[in-house]
């Protein structure tokens, strides 16, 4: 008699197995191998490019001036994060990106309850809202500029502009399609609007209200680097500018990489944060 | 009547679209007396369902009156079971018990005292701190005819609370079910379009037409005076009797069109 806990389901079950056959031993361990093995395979493929960057610019197959290499990156990121302009830089990104994710939510969260309250006013401000989120949002940017000057304020409306109008129709379409029985559930046990929010529409809504920040905050950082590639002073979009117009492309490629950790360890977050709700 | 509790008079109800009025409802009367269990039966979309709506206020009728008959004047507290049990996933059992309560702002202690013995009474304890997703159908049914007795009505309406079921566990659940309602002495109504379903569960059946809805016949259903046990009804002679009537008069309605 052996008790397997499976980790999967941690709370709810325990795969109990009366007695493990040979043949489900062999089974779990060629699962485990498949995992092992896709995840080498994964670190070798970074590797071998990696490695292949590095010997076609030693080798000179690739302009070094264009292409740069991982170890002159890496040299200049170790450099850049001892005299710490580095860490300046991305901590204004991730800063700008976080207040404009948290003002989209709050923004989307507001104006959607609004809209299920009044469901009048919702059906009034579809078509605008319908039209600004088609809009091609960096058409904005210039804008937001002329009106807000060059500084923290307009890269975060910048940030904020891609996802809020997509976020707010979502969220608001997500409310009002809550089951109507269960409002009238509420209703039949004298409940309020307001308590049918509070009790059904909103708790109801959470895991919408997660994926739409799931979405939101890669958004939201898309939009600040637009606003630091045209106002910033700072920040890694700034960096990226910057690093071109002067043909310090190592700088540019540096700053990509940094961005691509930054979306990875975000996923990551919210990808935890999601598994911890459902659990 | 000198023990009618609730009383339907030449109640009427009109729904409104763009294609014009629809005539759901006309002159509907009937009475329900304390402690009986009434059942509505009638062809399928027939308007049983906004019979209910009615009764509980969540639709004002067109015509006619619906009068309430309490003894201490305060206003009757109508519970209502929907077809589906619509428990909360998010919450378990025990605060999806205490959603009425809750709402109503009445989390007494008495009233928390009772749902802990309506628990223990109904055998669902151990339910009380799992998550709705880890039960049955039968039991989420149980669990919701709980929650609508957390909050001590004075008349249940049960909308079909048991179609969602099959077939195995709406016989029992739907026996459970009367024993509850019988043994916390509740006035009830239940709309089902299942004809044994009525017959086996309730005092009086009423007979509903269609469209639009009124009152084709009212069936006392005499098992008891007939010496005939609650567990031995499907069984009887007289159960066939009933079920016959009221289909045959169900299946006239359903030519008539």
């Amino acid at each position: 008699m052996k008790t397997r806990k499976c980790k999967k389901f941690k709370k709810s079950y325990s795969l109990i197995a009366a007695e493990e056959t040979l043949g489900q031993q062999r089974y779990i361990r060629r699962r485990k191998m498949h995992k092992i093995y896709i995840f080498w395979s994964r670190i070798f493929i970074f590797a071998a490019f990696l490695i292949l960057w590095q010997a076609a610019s030693d080798l000179g197959w690739i302009d070094k001036f264009y292409f740069s290499s991982p170890t002159e990156i890496g040299a200049l990121f170790l450099h850049d994060i001892q005299d710490r302009s580095l860490l300046s830089h991305i901590g204004i990104t991730l800063f700008e990106s976080g207040v404009s994710f948290l003002l989209i939510l709050l923004f989307a969260m507001v104006i959607a309850t609004f809209f299920w309250f009044y469901p009048s006013l919702g059906k009034m401000f579809e078509p605008f809202l319908i039209v600004l989120n088609s809009l091609p949002k960096s058409a904005l940017a210039p804008l937001i500029i002329v009106w807000l000057g060059t500084g923290m304020r307009t890269i975060i409306l910048c940030g904020m502009s891609v996802g809020i109008f997509g976020c707010i129709l979502n969220l608001y379409q997500a409310f009002s399609q809550t089951d109507p029985e269960r409002l009238k559930l509420i209703e039949t046990l004298g409940g309020t609007k307001m308590q049918a929010f509070t009790k059904v529409v909103f708790p109801g809504n959470i895991p919408t209200f997660l994926s739409l920040s799931k979405v939101n905050i890669g958004l939201s950082l898309v939009g600040v680097i637009i606003g630091e590639f045209l106002a910033g002073r700072r920040g890694l979009g700034y960096l990226i500018i910057y690093g071109s117009q002067v043909f310090k492309l190592d700088m540019v490629i540096l700053s990509i990489t940094i961005l691509c950790v930054i979306a990875m360890l975000i996923y990551g977050i919210i990808n935890f944060l999601e598994k911890h709700y459902r659990a | 009547m000198h023990n009618s509790f609730l009383r339907l008079e030449h109640v009427s109800f009109s729904y409104y679209s763009m294609l014009g009025e629809f005539m759901a409802l006309s002159d509907i009367n009937f009475n329900v007396e304390k402690g009986m269990f009434v059942a509505l039966v009638g062809p399928s979309g027939c308007g049983k369902s906004t019979i209910l709506s009615l009764i509980c206020g969540l639709l004002k009728p067109v015509g006619g009156s619906i009068t309430f008959y309490s003894e201490d004047f305060h206003a009757p507290r109508v519970g209502y079971m929907l077809q589906h049990d619509h428990l909360l996933e998010w919450r378990d059992v025990y605060h999806n018990i205490m959603l009425g309560l809750e709402i109503s702002k009445n989390k007494t202690p008495e009233n928390l005292a009772f749902v802990d013995e309506l628990l223990e009474k109904y055998k669902l304890s151990d339910t009380k701190n799992k998550k709705p997703s880890a039960l049955s159908g039968g039991m989420r049914q149980r669990i919701a005819l709980i929650r609508t007795l957390a909050i001590r009505p004075d008349l249940l309406l049960l909308d079909e609370p048991f179609s969602a079921l099959d077939y195995q566990t709406r016989l029992r659940v739907s026996g459970d079910v009367r024993d509850i309602i019988k043994s916390e002495e509740k006035t009830s109504i239940l709309v089902t379009h299942d004809i044994s379903e009525a017959v086996s569960m309730a005092d009086v059946v009423i007979v509903l037409t269609k469209s639009p809805c009124s009152v084709k016949d009212i069936i006392p259903m005499e098992f008891e005076k007939n010496g005939i046990q609650r567990s031995e009804i499907r069984k009887s002679k007289l159960f066939q009797e009933y079920f016959d009537r009221i289909w045959r008069q169900i299946q006239d309605e359903n030519t008539e069109m």
